[in-house]
């Protein structure tokens, strides 16, 4: 599997590679945006359907955001959503096939992870001060200061590698599996071709019947194996014929089943997983006012 | 049509696209969507709130209103007891003063009566003791033929016939 495509380079400032990955996180920009405007159109006392969807999703967010960080930033909302959804919706977009998911390039994941932990200091200068910041690099002890330095570097390459590595290794697999299925399908259909014409219309005919078998059973066995015996043979005829070659019939569906975990199981996990990271890191770095606290003990 | 990237390599432009695209992002779903959304949800919450407190302030004034009828209620039964209460001392006071007013006259009006009956006879005895007492007088004038003299023997005979009377 290669990197993100790079399909143009603009010819300003040294070059600007517009890549797949820009693309594709454009898209997503671009859907995520539309939804919006569509579902916070015009909203009404009495919700419909549309607007029904859209409280339910921003209620949603704000019930997580709030039981992970606290009422006191329940305003982190909307730029927890946007990435949660920019990452879901740039892991899925790979799935189309003709765009790359953005979330399997570093270049995206390292930015996101870098704007958590530019967004913690934010909080942690606001909240302490410049210098209180620079102190909390020695706390508890002096000693300390190389490792917090080093958690401090840690925590966004875990992060970015974290989500990186576990789409680009879904892709990876995925990719291996496609390939090793049409290796599959070509020896099998060689196999096939091989022998005589009879073979060839003798798999179609025992792909038929297993078909047959399977809708009048209804057995969902019968059915897949008839499809691939009667696509096998067919295949086969029509490369003896010389009408095509090199059709992979064994990916045909296979793939579908690992994708589920790798792309979406996946997708979604890893999109709530970097949210949730964000939302605690700058939830410690925002802790509730001594004000509000009391007000809340009391 | 230049190729492709390095698999594990971070591009800036890449990076730097990424960050503008998330920025606008984050933008576009507050302005559009978190904002009006969430203060839609805050307005209807805070409607309903009042709602329920408004209700609750109707049914509070209407229990008290309804205690304040009972309280009426209760008091004007009170009232209307005690009127017919003492109506009815008063007429059965009244019925008493009446009977014994009455009785009174009726033992008035008896014994006036009796005290005249009395006199009539009284007055009737005289007269008829008189009128006795004249006859016996001319009676005995007639048989002696000589006038008796009145004034002289009225005496006697008065005595003679109160004895008559006693005797009869």
């Amino acid at each position: 599997m290669n990197g993100p495509k790079i399909y143009f380079t603009i010819p300003i400032l040294g070059g600007i590679p517009i890549t797949s990955t820009t693309v594709s996180s454009f898209v997503v920009m671009l859907i995520i945006c539309t939804a919006a405007f569509i579902l916070g159109r015009n909203p009404q006392k009495r919700p419909g359907t549309r607007q029904a969807l859209a409280e339910k999703f921003v209620e949603w967010m704000y019930s997580l955001v709030e039981d992970t960080m606290g009422k006191h930033n329940s305003y982190w909302t909307p730029y927890i959503a946007a990435l949660f959804l920019s990452s879901i919706l740039g892991t899925y977009i790979g799935m189309t096939g003709f765009l790359r998911a953005a979330t399997s390039d570093l270049s995206t994941t390292v930015t996101w992870a870098l704007m958590t932990s530019v967004l913690c200091w934010a909080c942690s200068i606001r909240e302490n001060g410049f210098l209180g910041w620079l102190k909390g690099f020695a706390d508890p002890v002096p000693v300390m200061l190389p490792m917090n330095i080093v958690s401090e570097i840690a925590q966004p390459v875990s992060m970015a590698f974290r989500h990186f590595g576990n789409i680009m290794g879904g892709g990876v697999l995925m990719s291996l599996l496609y390939s090793a299925l049409s290796t599959t399908s070509a020896a099998v259909i060689g196999l096939i071709k091989g022998s005589s014409l009879a073979v060839e219309i003798a798999v179609i005919a025992v792909g038929a019947a297993l078909l047959a078998y399977g809708f009048v059973k209804n057995k969902l066995v019968g059915k897949i194996f008839g499809v691939l015996l009667g696509l096998l043979g067919l295949a086969a005829l029509l490369e003896t014929l010389g009408v095509m070659t090199g059709m992979p019939v064994l990916a045909l569906g296979i793939p579908g089943v690992l994708s589920i975990y790798f792309d979406i199981f996946s997708g979604l996990v890893q999109a709530l997983v970097f949210s949730l990271l964000t939302m605690v890191y700058v939830g410690n770095a925002c802790p509730p006012h001594e004000t509000e606290n009391n007000i809340n003990k009391q | 049509m230049d190729g492709f990237e390095a698999i594990i390599g971070v591009n800036p432009w890449t990076a730097l696209f990424t960050l503008l695209n998330m920025l606008i992002t984050f933008y576009i779903l507050k302005k559009l969507l978190f904002g009006p959304v969430k203060k839609m949800i805050d307005e209807r919450k805070a409607e309903v709130d009042d709602a329920y407190a408004k209700a609750d302030q109707a049914r509070q004034e209407a229990s008290e209103l309804q205690d304040k009828y009972n309280r009426l209620m209760d008091g004007a039964k009170a009232e209307r007891d005690g009127i017919i209460r003492e109506a009815v001392s008063r007429a059965e006071k009244r019925e008493a003063e009446i009977i014994s007013e009455a009785k009174a006259s009726a033992a008035d009006i008896r014994a006036k009566a009796q005290s005249d009956i009395r006199q009539e006879k009284k007055k009737a005895l005289n007269e008829v003791k008189n009128q006795i007492s004249g006859i016996s007088l001319e009676i005995a004038g007639k048989v002696c033929e000589k006038e008796i003299d009145g004034d002289k023997y009225q005496s006697l005979v008065d005595e003679f016939i109160s004895n008559i009377g006693e005797a009869s």
